[in-house]
C-alpha cells in the first residue's frame, strides 16, 4: 500500500509548488511576502488554517470568537452533508450544545444585481431565474410586476391568470421539497424521493407551456410568453387528480411519525415578536400566527378575485412550520382549481416593443415566494437596461434567525431548525 | 480418543473457516438486498446495470474498495489506525461461531453460547472508539465517543432483556435453548416484552437507523469513518452488515425458534435432510429480519443523540428489569 | 399621506405617491429616528420592514438608501428614501429597531461601501473578509483588487518564468515520449502552409522537449 512509501519519492505536493511559486513571483515583482497563516499546524502535508483564522473584525465576532473553557469552534463548511447549497456555519459548541453560530455566506454570490445593470429588462427576467432556483417563477413574478409599473403596462386578464397557476403550482412543488429536506437532513431517506416525484410531474407540467424543467423563462414585460395547450392541460388534469391522495401518502409518513415529532416539536420556536423584528416572512412568519401573507396584503392581481384565508399556525417551532407547509400546499391545490374555473380568454402578453424603455422613475413590486416575501425593487432611467435593480430574497433574512434561535440546541438540532427555515442558497447569495 | 480429538479439531477448523468465508458473501447479500428494497421503496429502480437486476452490485463495491488508494492521516496513529478496522470485522466474525443455522451445523456449540455471543459483541465498541481516536480529527473523536457511549449504554438493556428468556429455558446453550423452544413454543410468545427490548436494542447496537447517529448526520458525515478509505474503510462497512445479519441471526435464535419450522409437524428433522430443512428456516426468518430492519432505514428518519440515550436509559433498561422481575417470579411461582 | 405630511413637516421631506406606494425622501442621518416614528406611531404602525435597499446615483452623485415599509392600516406600501453623500457614507443603524435588518445593511455595507453606525456586526457578506472593493458602485471596476496581486499587468503567457519549465525538475523526465526533434506534421501543415518555418521561441534556458511542442 503506499502507506509505507518513503516521503522523499513521493510527488512534491502541489500546494507546495504553489507556494514557492507565489514567493518566487512576489520576490520577482518585488512585493512583501505573503503572511504566513497562524496556527498553521502541519495536516497531511496541508497547512491547516485554523478557525478562526483572522482577528475579529467587529464586536460580535469577537464575541463568537471568544472561546470559554469547554467550548469549541466546530465548521459546518460549504459543502454540507444537507442540502440547501454551500452556506458555511461557524458553530461554537460545548460537547453538543451550540452555544453561538455564525452563518457565512457568499460562497454563491454571482452579482445578478449587478449583472442585470447591464442587461434590457426582458434578459434580466431570464437571470432572476437561477436565484432561487427550487421557485423559479417567484423569482420572474416579481421583476415583470416591477417593470411593469415602471412601463406603465398591466399584463391582460389571461396572462395573470396563467401566471398565478404556475406560481402555485411552483409553490406545490417548493413546498413539498422543504418536506424532503426536512426529512433528509434527519435522516429519512424516503420522503425526499416522494417529493422529486412529486415534482417531477408538475415540471414536466411546466416544461410543456415553458420549455424548461427548471429554470424557467417563462416571465415576460406584459403577460408571459406561451399561453396553455392541451398537452399542459391534458398533465394538469392527470396531476390534480391523483394529487390529493399522493400528498397524503407523502405526509403519512412524517406528519405523525414519533420520532419526526420528537425531534421537530418544541425546537426552534420563533415567537411572533422575534419573527416580526427578524424580518422573517411567509410560511415562518405565518407559523408563528402571524397572519402575514402578500397575497392578501397587497393583492397583485389575480389574487384579489380568489378566495382563500391566511393559514396560521400558533406553535412557531419546527413541526408548525412543517404543518404550516403541508397546509399551504393544499391551499395551493384549492387555488390551482379556482384558477383553472376563472381563466377567461384573451391575449397572453400585452403589446410591448423588443426591447422596452421606461420612462425615469422607480417601482416596488413584492410577490408571496415560497419562502416568504421576495420583492423587487426597479430604477429606470429610461434607456433598455434598469438603472438599478434590487432583488430582496426572503431565504437571506431567514437565516438571521439562526444565531437567534440556535444556542441551546444540539448539533443535530441545527440541521432541522435550517430546514425548516428553508432556504436555497441560490437566493440567498444571489 | 485421538481419533476423535482429531476429528474433533478438524471439524472446528472446517467450520471456523466455513464460517469465516460465510462473512464475506453474507455482507455482499445484505448491502445488495439493501440497496434494491430502500430503492423500491424510494420508488426507483436501483442499481440494475451490474449484473442480473444489479445482482452484483454490492459485489463489485467489494472488489472496488480493494481497489482504493489506502490513505492514512499524516499525524495519524498509524498502528491503531491500522487495527481498529481489524477489531471491529473480528467482533463479527467471532459472533458468527455460535450461531445455529441447523441442527448440529454450529461451528462452536459452547455451554455459554450466549454469554459467549454477548460479549464477542462488545467488542466492536472497542473498534470504533479506536477509530475515532486514531484518526487525529475532532469529528472522528466525537462521532467515536458518541458512538461508544451509544453502543455501551445499548448493550445493558440488551443482555437484560435475554435473561428472562435464559430463566425461562433453563440454559445459556444455544442448541439446548432451541431445543427448549420445539418443546414449550417459540420464546417470543413467552418473552413478548423481552424480545421488544432486544430489538430496539438491537437495531442500537449495530448501529442501523433509526439509531444511526454515528455514521450519518455527524458533525461531518462518517463519525469515526471519515478518515478511513479502501479496504479499511470496507471492512467497517461490511461489519456493519454482517453485524445486521449476526443479531437478526441472534434474534431468531433466541425468540423465534432458530431452525426449527412454524409449525410442529416437523419442527425439526434429523440427518442431512434436517440440516438443510432447519437452514431454510434459520435464513428464511433471519433475512425476514434483515428485510423489516432495511424497512425501518427506508421509512424512519434518525432519533436524536440525547433522546437516544435518554431511551435507553430511562426507558429499555427498567421495563427490561421488569421484565426479568416479573419472569422470574412466575418461573419460580409456577415452577416452569 | 396626510399624517406624513403633519409628523415630518419639521424635517421637510419630499413626498410622492404612486398607485400603490407613498415615498418620503429625507436626509440620512435622521434616517433611523424618522422609521422608528413610523414604527412606533400608533396611527402610522409601519409595524414591518419589507427591504433595505442602496442606489448609487452616480461617480458624482449620492447614495440613497431605500426602506420599504409595511403597515396594516395602510394601503400602500411606505418607501424611505434617506439621502447619504457619497463622499462620507454613513448612516445610523436601524438594528435597533429591527434585529433583522442586519443582512440587509451587511449587504449595504458589503456591496455600496455605506457604514452603519451603530451595528455591532458590519462586516462582509458576500465578499470575502478582505475584499477592498464595494462591487455594486457605479465606479466599480474589477481590476483594482488585481493591480497588487504578484502577476499584476503582466500577462503570463509573456514572461519567460512560464515557459521555464526545470522548475519541475523533481517530477522527473518530462514525457519521454515527445519527439525531441522536428514539430508534428499536423502542425507544420496548419501553422505554415507557405512554407516558412516558425519563430524560434523566446525561451532563454531550459530547452527541454515540452518546450517545442508549446503552442506558437
Amino acid at each position: 500500500m503506499t502507506a509505507t512509501e518513503p516521503r522523499e519519492g513521493r510527488i512534491p505536493d502541489p500546494i507546495d509548488l504553489d507556494a514557492a511559486e507565489e514567493a518566487r513571483l512576489r520576490t520577482a515583482a518585488g512585493i512583501a511576502p505573503a503572511v504566513a497563516t497562524a496556527a498553521g499546524a502541519e495536516y497531511a502535508g496541508f497547512e491547516m488554517v485554523g478557525i478562526p483564522d483572522r482577528p475579529p473584525q467587529t464586536e460580535r465576532e469577537r464575541e463568537l470568537f471568544t472561546v470559554d473553557e469547554g467550548e469549541m469552534l466546530v465548521n459546518m463548511g460549504p459543502q454540507h452533508p444537507s442540502t440547501h447549497g454551500v452556506m458555511r456555519l461557524l458553530l461554537k459548541v460545548r460537547s453538543e450544545v451550540v452555544t453561538d453560530l455564525d452563518v457565512v455566506l457568499g460562497y454563491l454570490h454571482r452579482g445578478i444585481e449587478k449583472l442585470c445593470e447591464n442587461a434590457t429588462y426582458t434578459t434580466v427576467l431570464t437571470y432572476v431565474d437561477p436565484m432561487d432556483y427550487l421557485s423559479s417563477m417567484h423569482n420572474e413574478h416579481a421583476p415583470a410586476l416591477a417593470f411593469e409599473k415602471l412601463y406603465g403596462i398591466e399584463a391582460p386578464p389571461r396572462a395573470q391568470y396563467i401566471r398565478a397557476l404556475v406560481v402555485e403550482l411552483n409553490r406545490v412543488f417548493s413546498h413539498g421539497l422543504m418536506m424532503g429536506f426536512l426529512a433528509l437532513d434527519m435522516g429519512g431517506i424516503t420522503p425526499i424521493l416522494y417529493g422529486f416525484i412529486n415534482r417531477d410531474e408538475i415540471v414536466e407540467m411546466l416544461a410543456s407551456i415553458s420549455g424548461q424543467r427548471m429554470l424557467f423563462n417563462f416571465f415576460r414585460v406584459g403577460g408571459v410568453n406561451w399561453d396553455v395547450n392541451d398537452e399542459f392541460l391534458s398533465r394538469l388534469g392527470t396531476w390534480h387528480s391523483k394529487q390529493l391522495r399522493s400528498i397524503r401518502d407523502n405526509e403519512a409518513l412524517l406528519t405523525e411519525n414519533e420520532i419526526f415529532r420528537a425531534r421537530t416539536q418544541k425546537m426552534g420556536i420563533i415567537s411572533r415578536e422575534q419573527a416580526i423584528q427578524l424580518g422573517v416572512t411567509g410560511p415562518n412568519l405565518r407559523a408563528s400566527g402571524v397572519p402575514f401573507d402578500v397575497r392578501k396584503a397587497h393583492p397583485y392581481a389575480p389574487y384579489a378575485e380568489l378566495e382563500f384565508d391566511v393559514i396560521t399556525q400558533q406553535a412557531g417551532d419546527v413541526y408548525a412550520r412543517y404543518i404550516q407547509r403541508i397546509d399551504e400546499l393544499k391551499q395551493s391545490m384549492h387555488l390551482i382549481e379556482q384558477i383553472m374555473d376563472k381563466m377567461p380568454h384573451g391575449p397572453v402578453q400585452a403589446q410591448v416593443p423588443g426591447i422596452i424603455r421606461p420612462r425615469p422613475g422607480r417601482a416596488y413590486a413584492a410577490i408571496e415566494s415560497p419562502r416568504g416575501l421576495y420583492s423587487v425593487y426597479a430604477i429606470s432611467d429610461g434607456g433598455p437596461n434598469p438603472y438599478r435593480f434590487r432583488m430582496r430574497d426572503p431565504s437571506l433574512i431567514s437565516l438571521q434567525v439562526m444565531p437567534t434561535l440556535m444556542p441551546g440546541h444540539l448539533i443535530a438540532d441545527t440541521m432541522a431548525i435550517m430546514a425548516s427555515l428553508d432556504p436555497v442558497m441560490g437566493g440567498v447569495d444571489k | 480418543m485421538d481419533l476423535d480429538l482429531l476429528l474433533g479439531i478438524g471439524r472446528f477448523i472446517l467450520s471456523t473457516t466455513l464460517i469465516l468465508l460465510l462473512t464475506i458473501p453474507t455482507a455482499f447479500i445484505v448491502i445488495q438486498m439493501e440497496l434494491k428494497i430502500i430503492a423500491s421503496m424510494n420508488l426507483r429502480i436501483g442499481p440494475n446495470r451490474v449484473g442480473p437486476m444489479g445482482a452484483f452490485q454490492s459485489t463489485i463495491h467489494g472488489f472496488k474498495v480493494l481497489a482504493k488508494e489506502d490513505q492514512i492521516p499524516d499525524k495519524a496513529d498509524r498502528a491503531t489506525f491500522t487495527i481498529a478496522p481489524w477489531m471491529v470485522f473480528m467482533a463479527a466474525a467471532m459472533s458468527m461461531l455460535v450461531i445455529p443455522f441447523a441442527p448440529g451445523a454450529i461451528a462452536a456449540d459452547f455451554n455459554i453460547g450466549i454469554v459467549y455471543f454477548f460479549a464477542i459483541i462488545g467488542l466492536s465498541v472497542v473498534g470504533l472508539l479506536v477509530a475515532g481516536w486514531a484518526s487525529y480529527n475532532k469529528y472522528s473523536l466525537l462521532g467515536g465517543l458518541r458512538s461508544a457511549a451509544q453502543m455501551v449504554s445499548y448493550e445493558i438493556p440488551l443482555t437484560l432483556s435475554v435473561v428472562g428468556a435464559v430463566v425461562l429455558a433453563g440454559t445459556l446453550n444455544f442448541t439446548d435453548l432451541i431445543h427448549w423452544q420445539r418443546d414449550h413454543g417459540w420464546l417470543v410468545l413467552w418473552q413478548f416484552v423481552g424480545w421488544g427490548i432486544f430489538y430496539i436494542a438491537s437495531l442500537a447496537e449495530i448501529n442501523r437507523t433509526p439509531f444511526d447517529m454515528v455514521e450519518a448526520d455527524s458533525e461531518i458525515v462518517a463519525g469515526p469513518f471519515t478518515e478511513y478509505s479502501g479496504m479499511r474503510f470496507g471492512f467497517f462497512f461490511f461489519a456493519e452488515y454482517v453485524a445486521l445479519f449476526i443479531m437478526s441471526a441472534i434474534m431468531v435464535s433466541l425468540f423465534f425458534g432458530g431452525w426449527l419450522a412454524p409449525w410442529p409437524f416437523p419442527a425439526e428433522l434429523g440427518g442431512f435432510l434436517g440440516t438443510i430443512y432447519g437452514i431454510f428456516w434459520f435464513f428464511l426468518k433471519t433475512y425476514f429480519f434483515i428485510f423489516v430492519a432495511i424497512w425501518m432505514r427506508a421509512t424512519l428518519p434518525r432519533v436524536r443523540v440525547d433522546q437516544l440515550m435518554g431511551m435507553a436509559w430511562k426507558v429499555l433498561l427498567p421495563l427490561a428489569l421488569v421484565n426479568l422481575f416479573v419472569t422470574a417470579i412466575a418461573v419460580v411461582a409456577l415452577n416452569l | 399621506m396626510r399624517l406624513l405630511t403633519e409628523r415630518f413637516a419639521d424635517a421637510a421631506p419630499t413626498l410622492w405617491t404612486d398607485e400603490d406606494t407613498v415615498e418620503i425622501t429625507i436626509p440620512g442621518a435622521g434616517a433611523a429616528d424618522a422609521l422608528r416614528t413610523l414604527r412606533d406611531d400608533p396611527e402610522l404602525d409601519f409595524w414591518m420592514l419589507a427591504d433595505a435597499a442602496a442606489v448609487d446615483y452616480g461617480p458624482t452623485e449620492r447614495f440613497e438608501v431605500v426602506y420599504h415599509l409595511y403597515s396594516d392600516r395602510h394601503p400602500a406600501w411606505l418607501r424611505v428614501r434617506a439621502t447619504v453623500s457619497r463622499a462620507d457614507p454613513r448612516l445610523p443603524t436601524i438594528t435597533q429597531l429591527w434585529s433583522g435588518a442586519g443582512f440587509h445593511e451587511r449587504e449595504m455595507f458589503d456591496m455600496m461601501g455605506i457604514v452603519f453606525e451603530g451595528n455591532r456586526d458590519l462586516r462582509r457578506l458576500y465578499m470575502s473578509p478582505d475584499y477592498r472593493s464595494f462591487p455594486q458602485r457605479k465606479d466599480f471596476l474589477l481590476p483594482d483588487d488585481a493591480a497588487d496581486s504578484p502577476a499584476a499587468g503582466v500577462n503570463p503567457l509573456e514572461r519567460p518564468e512560464t515557459w521555464d519549465l526545470t522548475r519541475f525538475a523533481a517530477l522527473g523526465p518530462l514525457n519521454p515520449l515527445a519527439d525531441a526533434g522536428a514539430p508534428t506534421d499536423a502542425s507544420a501543415v496548419v501553422a505554415d502552409p507557405a512554407g516558412e518555418q516558425p519563430e524560434p521561441s523566446p525561451v532563454g534556458a531550459g530547452q527541454t522537449d515540452a518546450s517545442r511542442s508549446r503552442p506558437r
